[in-house]
């Protein structure tokens, strides 16, 4: 995704004096004194949840109030926490409402926009009457807060900029050919992880239901493409697994799978599945396909789906059951994922789903998981005991993650788990 | 599971269902007896498909009264589980099934056949030996199966390569879009009316869709090359052709592009700087008359994205178009829900064969979706517009409406001729 430079041009250096915090408060202090038909509106973007607050987001938000700022006597600040703040002077208030909705309506999906009819509060936005001496204050207050926090704020970005020269040169069609050969002629066998998943009991412990083999990114990074960011293009970065299946694939098919006590699951591409690199797997693993569980990305599965269909069935009358990876709760609702016909969905758990202690959202969530299919549901990437409760609060009860990797340990299966061996 | 009860999904091979029927035999195998019929020795034209379904209707009375059960395998043999108080009417019907045969050498030369018309065992005596035969029908029809899928796997790939040429490398693929950076692309443009069709065939237009002939793009660019063998590879290309696609929308004005138009973009392409150029360069009142065509692999790869770009191009005026709808998926994505103005199901003659059942739900569909919402397309028959009309749909795309627009002119050059003639 083509990003619109580094955030706005306040951020180009790091130095104190040029950050639009400065400059508002700069501008502040010359209409101090006759402040007279000014007003300010404070858009609290940095309160959006994480997903939402990506920059280009933020950049066409600003770029709404442009025809405002071309045809009145209006400024638009954009602050480094990704606040904006509208200073405007003798304009009328519904000429900003008209444009406020507009920017309100890009973030429709976000709680932050949603109006509380019984309150005054709004949380999306604040208002101040500059020429009101108390509101002048509190707003001045408050810019001088987020000018210090800006500070350190930028600090930190400069890192961060640094971490992300790190990530490197994009993935391009250039590069990928000579990272595909070298991933094609790799062994990945010591690059295999795996994380299980657990069925949760409320009353505590669990029972496995599969460990998930997969091919750790950064060490095949690191190995073959320190230099590069291997997702910069889904799409080519999909076209990367193709080959990645294949080493796997070229792993498993030495397993003893008469001996394997635990079920394994593995994520492959539904072409995959359909080639004869999977014939091989499954020679391998005989009458044990009951062991084996296969995930799809539902990337994968919605550019063909009369392949998927195809795959599943096959994979489902041999005896594999099968999982639809690459859902959040969010996505859940937009289609019909009980549709897939697959034995499991998996869903990722996302630090922006703590703050659903609202009733009528959390409400809303138990019913989409229940119209899909709480029985059929695995809550992924669950990093704290938080996103188990939030979890069985909505009638899930599988899990995978860090956290329950944990979990797993403490529950103590002394045995050492014979997909293990894949792994090591 | 996701899909209990569901009764559309794929059987299971009857191998697999014997070898399944014999392991749960063993706990009531006390009283049960089996006949095997060895079919599979009659003569080919013997042993077509009528043939054995006509001996084994012969089972139905007992089947229906739950006296035993019947499995017809791959190799034409039939295999006769029941009780064994009910022989004698087991010997009857064996005795009709071998004069349906009685000319084959199977019944005529028994004696000198490596095995019997029929072989009767005891469930209980027999267990272990009956067992092993299910298992070795199960495992045989496994691998037949695994044959005929690596076969088709080779030779769809040979045939492929024959006919579309050698697939997309990223080697080639960085070709390509390096040669696409300065192409002019304007030749390669090509337009299709979405036109209401009245009940004498006249098309009216309603808007067009323009998009670059990728054939005609191979044919120019690299004859030999099968630019969709990959998937990936070429979502990938499309982005590129996305923002030639803008610049050249940017540039063409007036004639080439007259009346509402839609194409096809990237949701990546509408957050990027390119888009951005396209849409500052255009006169507004324009919006309103483009509509812009989204993949649903698109929309679901980064759903957030999808969402933000959505509110942030109808806010502008622009509507939004989902393209690519199969039975199977139209079903399946919330569309109401995505905020999508209009949809694309493509015409498959197999939607006339799918049944009553399926005509109502797409009736019913097309109803609740309105007025004009839903358009089909590749639609390169009268049967598509007949079909079409059948379930509600009054817009429709493609190569059949193309030459009814095409005959409509002529019609219509015609009829003027004709009045100048009248008139002279």
């Amino acid at each position: 995704m083509a990003d619109w430079g580094v955030a706005t041009t306040s951020m180009g250096s790091g130095d104190a004096d040029t950050t639009e915090e400065s400059l508002l408060l700069d501008r502040l202090n010359r209409i101090q004194n006759n402040a007279i038909g000014y007003f300010a509106v404070h858009v609290h973007l940095s309160a959006l949840r994480p997903n939402n607050k990506q920059q280009h987001f933020i950049d066409i938000a600003a770029r709404t109030f442009d025809t405002l700022i071309d045809s009145a006597d209006a400024t638009l600040f954009s602050l480094t926490n990704k606040d904006l703040v509208l200073i405007c002077r003798e304009v009328p208030v519904d000429d900003v409402d008209s444009i406020m909705e507009k920017v309100r309506g890009l973030f429709s999906e976000d709680p932050l926009t949603e109006m509380d009819e019984d309150s005054f509060e709004d949380q999306f936005s604040t208002w101040y009457d500059l020429s009101n001496r108390e509101d002048f204050a509190d707003f001045f207050g408050v810019i001088t807060e987020l000018a210090v926090e800006a500070e350190q704020k930028l600090k930190e970005l400069a890192q961060q900029r640094d971490q992300e020269k790190q990530l490197g040169d994009p993935l391009r069609p250039g590069n990928l050919a000579g990272i595909n050969q070298k991933l094609a002629g790799m062994r990945v066998a010591d690059m295999i992880k795996r994380q299980a998943c657990l069925q949760v009991r409320t009353g505590g412990g669990g029972e496995l239901i599969f460990y998930e083999l997969f091919i750790s990114m950064a060490e095949v990074r690191e190995r073959v493409a320190p230099e590069i960011n291997l997702f910069a293009s889904p799409w080519l970065f999909q076209y990367l697994t193709e080959t990645l299946d294949r080493r796997l694939l070229a792993v498993l098919v030495e397993e003893e799978f008469d001996e394997l006590q635990d079920p394994l699951s593995i994520n492959l591409n539904v072409s995959t599945v359909l080639s004869r690199d999977f014939q091989n797997l499954h020679r391998a693993v005989g009458a044990n396909a009951h062991k084996v569980v296969i995930e799809f990305q539902i990337i994968d599965i919605f550019a063909d789906l009369k392949s998927y269909s195809y795959a599943r069935d096959s994979l489902q009358e041999r005896g594999y059951r099968v999982v639809v990876d690459g859902l959040n709760p969010l996505s859940l609702s937009y289609f019909e994922p009980a549709g897939l016909r697959s034995d499991f969905i998996k869903i990722a758990w996302g630090p922006e789903f703590t703050g659903d202690e609202e009733d009528r959202r959390v409400q809303e969530m138990r019913e989409v998981i229940a119209a899909a299919g709480k029985d059929s549901m695995i809550l992924g990437r669950v990093d704290s005991e938080k996103a188990v409760k939030w979890g069985l609060g909505l009638g899930v009860s599988r899990f995978q993650g860090f956290f329950i990797d944990k979990l797993a340990q403490v529950i103590g299966r002394g045995r050492q788990p014979a997909a293990k061996k894949a792994a090591s | 599971m996701a899909d209990t009860g569901d009764g559309k999904k794929r059987l299971p091979s009857q191998e697999n269902l014997l070898l399944d029927y014999v392991r749960r035999l063993e706990k009531h195998k006390a009283g049960r007896k089996v006949v095997h019929l060895h079919l599979s020795g009659l003569r080919p034209f013997n042993r077509r498909d009528q043939h054995i379904r006509t001996a084994a209707g012969n089972f139905e009375p007992l089947i229906g009264d739950m006296t035993g059960q019947l499995f017809i395998l791959k190799n034409a043999d039939l295999f006769f589980v029941y009780k064994g108080d009910a022989q004698p009417q087991v010997e009857t019907i064996v005795q009709k099934i071998r004069f349906l045969f009685d000319d084959d050498p199977l019944v005529a030369e028994e004696d000198k056949q490596p095995l019997p018309f029929a072989s009767w065992h005891d469930a209980d005596k027999d267990y272990e030996s009956i067992l092993k035969m299910a298992q070795s029908y199960a495992d045989a029809e496994e691998k037949r199966q695994t044959a005929v899928r690596s076969r088709m796997d080779a030779r769809a790939a040979l045939r492929a390569k024959q006919q579309q040429g050698e697939p997309l490398t990223p080697e080639v693929l960085a070709r390509v879009e390096t040669a696409l950076e300065r192409a002019d692309l304007s030749n390669l443009v090509r337009r299709q009316f979405i036109c209401s069709v009245d009940a004498k065939m006249v098309p009216e237009q309603h808007f067009s869709e323009l998009f670059i002939s990728i054939k005609d793009l191979r044919e120019t660019l690299l004859p030999g090359v099968n630019l969709v063998a990959n998937r990936w590879l070429f979502q990938h290309l499309t982005e590129t052709l996305d923002r030639r696609m803008l610049s050249m929308l940017t540039k063409t004005d007036g004639a080439s592009i007259s009346g509402e138009i839609s194409f096809n973009v990237n949701v990546a392409t509408l957050l990027s700087k390119d888009f951005q150029i396209f849409d500052d360069n255009i006169a507004a009142s324009r919006r309103g008359q483009m509509i812009i065509e989204l993949q649903k692999e698109d929309i679901f790869s980064n759903l957030s994205s999808y969402l933000f770009a959505r509110e942030f191009v109808q806010d502008k005026g622009y509507r939004v178009c989902l393209d690519g709808m199969a039975l199977d998926s139209i079903q399946l994505i919330n569309r109401k829900r995505l905020g999508i103005d209009l949809t694309k199901l493509i015409w498959n003659p197999e939607l006339v064969d799918d049944g009553d059942e399926v005509h109502e739900m797409l009736a019913n569909l097309t109803r609740e979706e309105g007025e004009g919402r839903l358009i089909l397309t590749r639609c390169d028959n009268r049967e598509a517009i007949d079909f079409g009309k059948s379930i509600g749909i009054s817009l429709f795309q493609g190569r059949y409406v193309e030459s009814l627009i095409a005959e409509d002119n002529r019609r219509r050059e015609l009829l003027r001729l004709k009045r100048r003639i009248e008139r002279s």
